[in-house]
């Protein structure tokens, strides 16, 4: 070895302490306001935290289907004309032509919403029927009528939907089997966008509690988890089940308000850009709504003070918007109630998003699909601390034992101190790998580093045996060989543990995610970076001391 | 003191028939598929591991009260207790519900969190619809493990006797697992699906260690044997003594008044460490003597050690 640099110079383990230095770094210091601050960046999970914690699962199905229009139109009609003998006419690219024996107008066959229609007299004395409308668009609505739900339609893929409610393949096959149309492709699930949008309320939602961080995590295509800090199971399940309370009501005096109307006599619009560049959602109110305002606007002299008498919307108590009626509306509504709204958010970007934020508050918080809660559960916060320092307690109590095996077995600290700082080190590793990914550590996340330092300290072993087979640190060349030998059985254990681990990272939905993760990144670490790094040390080590340390067998 | 005693080692490997040998891991195993076929008939599930909470649906709480576990029930009397029992030492109580009505849970953990949230509360609850997947999920999630490992030892050695031995002796330290489970009641769980697959991974450790030692190595076979085994048993000795403090630590407050038992850390440390117990028998009796039996037989160790020496020469 003469001649050669010291080990603490060779490029593996050079690059060992600068990932161990890097990994110290990512874990206590950090950037912010243009400020470096120290302190533990660790961020723990909920089972340690105190909290609770929601698994939800997006109920619908993302579908592909056909099915014969003509026979659509004629099955639609035949119920809702309460015509039995509906003729198809003539189809076209984008319109579909039939022929009734009933009377009717055409804003009777409007309202069906299947398209717009033109109207005129069949020679026989029923009325012809010409449909502005497209196959897909015709068998969204015929899905939409019988499965009494919300179909979207996925854009860029010809008759394929998104359907948002509960349903099976067979129940679909059920509903086209009238119409010569059959499921060609079926997934439970729903959408992308579908999936951002329910996230997005109940972010909303969330944030209306006053909650400075909601980690909501979407797993697979439709699950979505929930960590929810400092609440408890019910608060956390109303929030995400139950739609909110929606109500208007108005200003009468000061801080003194009176109600005006439920959520229920409303019916919100689309977020839009009206006139003069200002944004604001449009919303219907019902007869009784609408009445309830116009008696409200006179009794408490909005119509004549509009300033002084504001409308506010609350949900679930928290004021979401407020504005004086516009002198228009104020003089409208004294001689005739006002059904058709629009809540002003003003100009420019951050209007836009008030718009559409209002739009959800309008809804009631009510999400896009329904949704089930299909896991929960909760760990109080002195539970989690408890568990924090049992599982630190433990982890360290692990170490002793297992430096106190390791020593029994080869007695020289040169090979005992590397074995148990490179088994340190790739938990600081790991440790740091959390950081930077901003995982959590959870009790499943802790117990996949303990079982990663498990198999490291085998590898150690396998890599001080063989390389000291006959109890002698060889020559150079013999140590070459004999390190790949080694290194070939750890990579064959390493590979066996990363399959096994694998069907993890997809089943239980995320829940071992954690474990599974860490496992396998921890095992890579070990394999590429701390137990090649190793090797360099305990060469070094023993070659330095090697007038004294070897305890021959042979 | 010496960690490995070699006299002892010596010994085992000079003295032992490993025809005879083979017949303590096959009973073994025998009575590890024994105890989980018992179990399949027996348990109203239907599984050869006792069901818990995760896969059958239903809630589970766990919190302290000075109350006994008939008060508790009767406490809960109208909703569907599955058990309520003494958890971990201490006042620590853990109280089991089947699958519920959404308003039942609602009311159970209104209830609960009513009256002992300051009690190191802990509530997990899982769908019923949910949970069956999941069971179909966790079968699969074992068949894939097993199966991967298996094919990654074929590739890896590329010779069928030694391959198999190896997965046979993996499978051996699964089915003990299981069967210990069954024995010690504990329930299959997200925390012991975990480590039955870890165990997959983990107990082919000391078998690859074995069998790369005896087919590429030169030398005689007993003195590798034993070589093996000194490597071999200080792995499986370390791994164990972390789990074992794992073990303790979380099960509760027997050592220490003020620890709480950690469900997921205990479950994933008592099945690997059963796991592990079952691999010193399967890697230094099955698979030893299986891989002594082929050697002695086949004679075909001496084309092991050439071939993986030609190509290292070449590159």
């Amino acid at each position: 070895m003469n001649g050669e640099e010291p080990f603490y110079k060779k490029p593996r383990v050079l690059l060992l302490l600068i990932i161990i230095l890097a990994s110290i770094a990512v874990m206590t210091v950090s950037y912010k306001n243009g400020e470096l601050k120290v302190g533990s960046n660790l961020k723990y999970g909920l089972d340690l935290e105190g909290g609770s914690w929601l698994q939800l699962q997006l109920q619908g199905a993302i579908v592909q289907v056909n099915a014969d229009e003509k026979k659509i139109i004629q099955t639609e009609f035949e119920k809702l004309l309460n015509d039995p003998s509906i003729k198809i006419e003539e189809t076209t690219f984008n319109s579909i032509t039939f022929t009734t024996s009933k009377q009717t107008t055409q804003k009777i066959i409007d309202d069906f919403g299947f398209g717009k229609s033109t109207i005129s007299q069949a020679p026989d004395g029923g009325t012809r029927i010409s449909l502005q409308v497209n196959s897909n668009y015709v068998l969204q609505k015929y899905l939409e009528n019988n499965l009494n739900a919300e179909i979207i339609q996925i854009e860029g893929n010809l008759l394929t939907f998104e359907i948002r409610k509960t349903v099976t393949e067979d129940e679909l096959n059920a509903i086209l089997k009238p119409v010569d149309g059959k499921v060609n492709t079926f997934k439970t699930g729903v959408s992308a966008k579908t999936r951002e949008e329910t996230k997005n309320i109940l972010e909303i939602k969330l944030n209306s509690l006053g909650l400075k961080e909601i980690p909501i995590r979407t797993v697979g295509d439709n699950y979505l988890l929930i960590d929810l800090a400092g609440i408890d199971i019910n608060t956390a399940r109303e929030i995400a089940a139950k739609p909110g309370k929606f109500e208007i009501r108005i200003q009468v005096k000061g801080n003194e308000t009176e109600h005006v109307l439920y959520g229920t006599d409303l019916t919100p619009g689309l977020p839009s850009k009206e006139k003069g560049d200002s944004w604001g959602v449009s919303f219907t109110l019902n007869d009784a709504g609408a009445a309830a305002l116009r008696d409200a606007a006179i009794k408490y002299g909005a119509v004549s003070d509009p300033e002084a008498h504001e409308l506010i919307m609350l949900l679930d108590e928290n004021v979401v918007y407020n504005a004086p009626l516009s002198p228009d509306l104020a003089r409208n509504i004294q001689s005739v109630p006002v059904k058709n709204m629009i809540a002003n958010t003003g100009t420019g970007d951050d209007a836009q998003k008030k718009a559409n934020q209002l739009q959800i508050h309008l809804k009631a918080g009510a999400l896009p699909v329904k949704v089930d809660v299909i896991g929960a559960g909760q760990v109080s916060a002195e539970l989690g601390s408890k568990f924090k320092l049992q599982v630190l307690i433990a982890g360290i109590i692990a170490l002793i034992l297992v430096a106190i095996v390791v020593s029994m077995r080869y007695k020289q600290p040169n090979i005992v101190i590397p074995m148990l700082s490179t088994s340190f080190s790739e938990v600081i590793i790991i440790l740091g790998f959390t950081v930077l990914v901003g995982f959590q550590l959870d009790l499943p996340t802790i117990a996949g580093i303990i079982a990663v330092i498990g198999t490291g300290i085998d590898h150690l072993i396998i890599i001080t045996d063989e390389v000291l087979a006959g109890g002698a640190m060889p020559p150079d060349k013999v140590y070459r060989s004999r390190l790949t030998k080694a290194f070939a059985i750890i990579f064959s254990a390493a590979a066996t543990v990363l399959v096994a681990m694998s069907p993890l990272l997809i089943m239980g939905f995320g829940a071992l995610r954690g474990f599974a993760v860490i496992t396998i990144v921890g095992v890579l670490i070990g394999v590429f970076i701390a137990r090649p790094a190793y090797a360099e040390v305990i060469q070094g080590m023993l070659v330095e001391d090697s007038d004294r340390t070897f305890m021959g067998e042979e | 003191m010496n960690l490995i005693n070699e006299k002892a080692i010596d010994d085992y490997v000079k003295k032992f028939n490993f025809k005879q040998i083979l017949i303590i891991p096959a009973i073994l195993l025998a009575v590890s598929l024994l105890i989980l076929a018992y179990t399949t008939i027996t348990s109203p599930t239907h599984s050869p591991v006792e069901l818990g909470m995760e896969f059958q649906g239903g809630m589970a709480m766990i919190f302290d009260s000075a109350k006994t576990p008939e008060q508790l029930k009767g406490d809960f009397s109208a909703y569907p207790v599955i058990q309520a029992r003494e958890y971990g030492g201490g006042d620590r109580k853990l109280l089991q519900f089947g699958p519920m009505k959404e308003s039942d849970i609602t009311e159970v953990t209104k209830k609960i969190n009513s009256e002992y949230s300051n009690s190191d509360l802990e509530i997990r609850q899982m769908g019923e619809v949910v949970s069956q997947a999941l069971q179909g999920q966790a079968l699969r999630a074992i068949l894939f493990s097993f199966l991967g490992m298996g094919i990654v030892v074929f590739l890896i050695f590329r010779t069928f006797v030694p391959s198999v031995a190896v997965v046979i002796s993996a499978f051996a330290d699964i089915v003990f697992a299981a069967a210990m489970m069954d024995v010690f009641g504990i329930a299959l769980s997200l925390g012991t699906v975990a480590a039955l697959l870890m165990l997959i991974g983990y107990s082919v450790d000391t078998d690859i260690l074995l069998t790369t030692r005896l087919l590429k190595r030169k030398g005689e076979l007993s003195e590798k044997i034993k070589d093996a085994m000194k490597t071999g048993m200080t792995m499986t000795l370390t791994t164990l003594a972390a789990l074992i403090a794992l073990f303790l630590v979380s099960s509760g407050s027997f050592l220490v008044s003020t620890f709480t038992r950690i469900d997921i850390i205990r479950d994933i440390s008592v099945v690997l460490i059963f796991g592990l117990i079952a691999d010193i028998i399967n890697t230094w009796m099955t698979n030893v003597g299986i891989l002594k039996w082929y050697l002695e037989k086949g004679g075909t160790v001496e084309k092991r050690v050439e071939k993986p020496k030609k190509r290292r020469q070449a590159t």
